[in-house]
């Protein structure tokens, strides 16, 4: 046979799909019957969805990996590998790879999502803020639901994105760019609940994908750019109640608040948690990464480390508390957020098997953390930088002098952007390698002034990139233990692509340019690519239905599916 | 309406601000200048591989208000970036600068234009550059080029033309990357093809070669791409023209698209 990933677990639910389908055809043939005999299947057609979609538990999300038909969280498990345990589209076959289905977003804007699969639906999120169902086999909606988002809605700081979806028991959770959490009915779309997380006229915003874990949903917020006060909010699952809420930055007389001076600076610090982390349930450890103190690039307002902006907080999720935490780089003045996706593995370092966690930051630096207790194991520049002379032997940063931005201009690598950013890595456990695509290019950063007015740009400063043939990017294969470089296969220009890996051993990615390739995970070297016509801004995933594993990414406006 | 009505009550309040502040804004606009606009812009808004602004009139800016909008949000299309959000002082020191240059001093390139224009012909430059409509297109338009470039950059561009190839401003082919940048490649077979990019992904290289035609590569079909960074296509007129012609072809282009 020739799917050996997909044999072994074409089980029961694939079955009782293709049954599902087979009724559905029976309707369409029957043509114009009775209404009786038309309302008696839809009645057994309600029911045998009903058995089909079985909820998904918390108990199914704590073991998405060994679900690799569906993709239940963000990043595909709770250790945010981004990596498919199916092997039907392998090294050896990846050629013949051809597109199965596609589908247009209904407004014009930019897609940078992960698409959820659950038992023969996708949830997909579309920018700003809209979810919608759609049948993994043909590519056609079931549902959708856009909220209605305010004209003068404040998004500074990113373009209004949506990265995706959570999915527990019957609830789909989106954040939107009006600063609210809804939860859907997953089989009809019909809001279930929908709350405030943070005030829009304050610049609050939301475009990460939720984290669901035991009976509650986890959101952080966007908003630096406007001086926002980060939080991460637990929210009850079923209600939408907040559970807690944990300030990114500590009040007078909280540990960490000596790190702002003696001004007003830390009420309008950021500290954004813009995006989705990672959770070990053995540990009982929720990991959230924060992102770039306010204003920008002026920390005249600020002096001192600026706790916990650009930092990893250890959180307990059942109350909020903070147990420890890392912060990649203090003081910062370039905008380097430290919100980039976090890797949960497993490694042996002198001799002993060590819990970790690792991140290629924005920052340059690739990080590895032992993540029970926040000890900094190693770190290595994974991009080119010419901020710091390393790291020291607790991780922090030697800043070299005279790259602070000025009213001049002063030139830094990485660049305002970061040499990462939102877009995701790969983990794969078969190679224990860390693929991640970097970003080479430098800024010019410029200092300026910042007042602080609610819900309007509160940067000081900015840059000018240095682009065009001066610049580049490449897709990494680091060693997740050191950092250090396996192969990279270079892209044209810096891009914003994530990169998936399979079990297959191919590592899927793609290029501003629009090309969507597949790599060997080994090697590098590249096997298969298209050209989709569209800078590849979404982030690919994997699924598999009826016996066949397809890829999913979105280009321009389009999410392309293929299959071979 | 309420856009309109605080354009009105900003136009309104901006000349007894700029009255009382006057002298300060030009100066702190200045430096602010310096730092974020010389690169394209030029010393002084004297232009460079962006348009001049020590012109009385701004083709794009108006008015104040357009100014400020055009700071504020930058023109993606023609290359003129967001640089960064400024505050409301330093767009009003910004946009109180850029004036003092429009009504201080006037960009008037050495030269007779006429003249020029003669010698523009007799070069035969028509052959690869179009005009209103008129000419080869193997190298940039001209029609609006002195609206577009500063003296110095078209200076630069008739004696160094590979100093300093043109960024491209559109999606296609990609922001910042350079136009007319000459490639040389070699297929496995020995076949040569040598001519300008047109666009570039990871996989592919589009190419029109010196006779117009169009060739689609894929890279790992060739032995060698070579992106031939520092030439031109375009030759240098450092040795073929007086200092007074060089003048005068650099006046004639610097008007063309509207007269300064």
């Amino acid at each position: 046979m020739s799917r050996p990933g997909i044999r072994d677990s074409l089980g029961a639910e694939a079955l009782r799909a293709k049954g599902t389908r087979d009724s559905a055809r029976g309707i369409r043939d029957s043509g114009f019957g009775t209404r009786k005999a038309i309302t008696t299947i839809v009645v057994l057609l309600c029911a045998l969805v009903t058995s089909v979609r079985a909820q998904v538990s918390y108990a199914r999300l704590l073991k998405a990996e060994s679900d690799p038909q569906n993709w239940l969280t963000y990043a595909g498990s709770y250790k945010s590998h981004r990596y498919s345990g199916l092997d039907q589209i392998n090294r050896r076959n990846v050629s013949s790879l051809k597109l199965a289905w596609a589908y247009q977003i209904q407004r014009a804007g930019i897609i940078e999502t992960s698409p959820l699969v659950v038992d023969g639906v996708m949830y997909l999120s579309e920018p700003p803020s809209t979810v919608t169902a759609l049948d993994v086999r043909s590519g056609r909606p079931l549902w959708t639901y856009s909220p209605n988002i305010p004209p003068d809605v404040i998004v500074i700081g990113s373009p209004p994105v949506n990265r995706g979806v959570a999915i527990l028991d019957d609830l789909v959770y989106v954040g939107t760019v009006h600063g609210h959490l809804i939860a859907l009915d997953s089989k009809s779309g019909t809001v279930r609940w929908d709350i405030v997380v943070g005030d829009n006229k304050q610049g609050y915003y939301l475009t990460l994908a939720p984290l669901a874990l035991d009976g509650k949903v986890v959101v952080g917020v966007s908003g630096a750019e406007t001086g926002i006060r980060g939080f991460v909010d637990a929210y009850d699952a079923k209600i939408g109640k907040l559970a807690w809420r944990t300030y990114t930055i500590p009040a007078p007389g909280e540990p960490g608040f000596e790190t702002w001076g003696k001004g007003s600076g830390w009420q309008t610090g950021g500290g954004s948690t813009w995006l989705t982390g990672s959770f070990d349930p053995e540990l009982n450890l929720l990991y959230w990464a924060t992102g770039n103190p306010a204003p920008d690039w002026n920390a005249d307002n600020r002096p001192g480390d600026n706790l916990y902006t650009d930092a990893v907080l250890a959180i307990d999720p059942s109350n909020g508390k903070i147990k420890w935490h890392f912060q990649f780089t203090p003081e910062d003045v370039h905008d380097w957020d430290s919100n980039e996706t976090m890797v949960l593995f497993e490694a042996q370092i002198g001799g002993r098997e060590r819990k970790l966690l690792a991140q290629a930051n924005r920052n340059g630096f690739y990080y590895v953390l032992d993540r029970a207790t926040g000890e900094f194991v190693t770190g290595a520049p994974y991009a080119k930088q010419t901020w710091a002379d390393g790291l020291d032997a607790k991780g922090r940063p030697i800043r070299k002098k005279g790259i602070a931005p000025s009213l001049e201009g002063t030139l830094v690598f990485p660049n305002i952007q970061g040499a990462s950013n939102w877009f995701s890595p790969s983990y794969s456990p078969q190679t224990k390698l860390f693929y991640q695509a970097a970003r080479e290019m430098g800024t010019i950063y410029y200092k300026g002034a910042a007042v602080y007015k609610p819900g309007t740009a509160f940067t000081g400063g900015g840059g000018r990139y240095v682009n065009g043939d001066d610049a580049s990017g490449a897709i990494r294969a680091l060693d997740a233990t050191t950092g250090k470089m396996k192969w990279e296969f270079p892209l044209l220009s810096p891009g914003w692509t994530s990169v998936l890996s399979t079990a297959g051993g191919l590592v899927f990615g793609g290029s501003e340019e629009g090309n969507f390739f597949a790599l060997d995970a080994e090697t590098g070297k590249p096997l298969w690519d298209t050209q989709i016509g569209g800078a590849v801004r979404g982030i690919p995933m994997s699924y598999g239905v009826d016996g066949k594993q397809y890829v999913a990414i979105a280009a321009g406006f389009t999410l392309f599916v293929f299959a071979l | 309406m309420r856009v309109v009505l605080l354009g009105l009550a900003l136009a309104t309040a901006m000349p007894a601000l700029a009255a009382a502040q006057g002298a300060n804004d030009v100066a702190e606009g200045k430096k602010l200048f310096t730092g974020l606009c010389v690169t394209c812009h030029g010393f002084d808004g004297a232009g460079g591989a962006g348009p001049p602004l020590n012109r009385p009139r701004l083709l794009s800016a108006p008015d104040d208000a357009s100014l400020r909008n055009i700071i504020a949000e930058g023109i993606p299309n023609r290359g003129m970036p967001r640089v960064r959000r400024v505050t409301d002082d330093e767009m009003r020191q910004l946009v109180a600068y850029v004036r003092s240059i429009g009504k201080s001093a006037r960009a008037v390139a050495r030269g007779d234009a006429a003249r020029g224009g003669q010698l523009y012909a007799k070069l035969g430059c028509v052959s690869c550059h179009i005009i209103s409509g008129n000419g080869g297109s193997l190298g940039p338009e001209l029609t609006n080029i002195g609206w577009i470039r500063g003296a110095d950059y078209l200076r630069q561009a008739v004696l160094e033309p590979a100093a300093r190839l043109p960024q491209g401003n559109l999606p296609i082919p990609a922001r910042g990357y350079n136009e007319y940048l000459p490639v040389t490649v070699v297929l496995r077979d020995g076949a040569e093809v040598r001519g300008i990019r047109l666009n570039e992904d990871v996989f592919t290289i589009q190419i029109r070669d010196t006779t117009g035609k169009f060739h689609s590569v894929r890279k790992s079909d060739a032995a060698v791409v070579r992106k031939e960074t520092g030439s031109s296509l375009m030759p240098s007129y450092a040795n073929r023209l007086a200092a007074g012609e060089i003048d005068d072809l650099v006046a004639y282009l610097s008007r063309l698209g509207g007269a300064l």
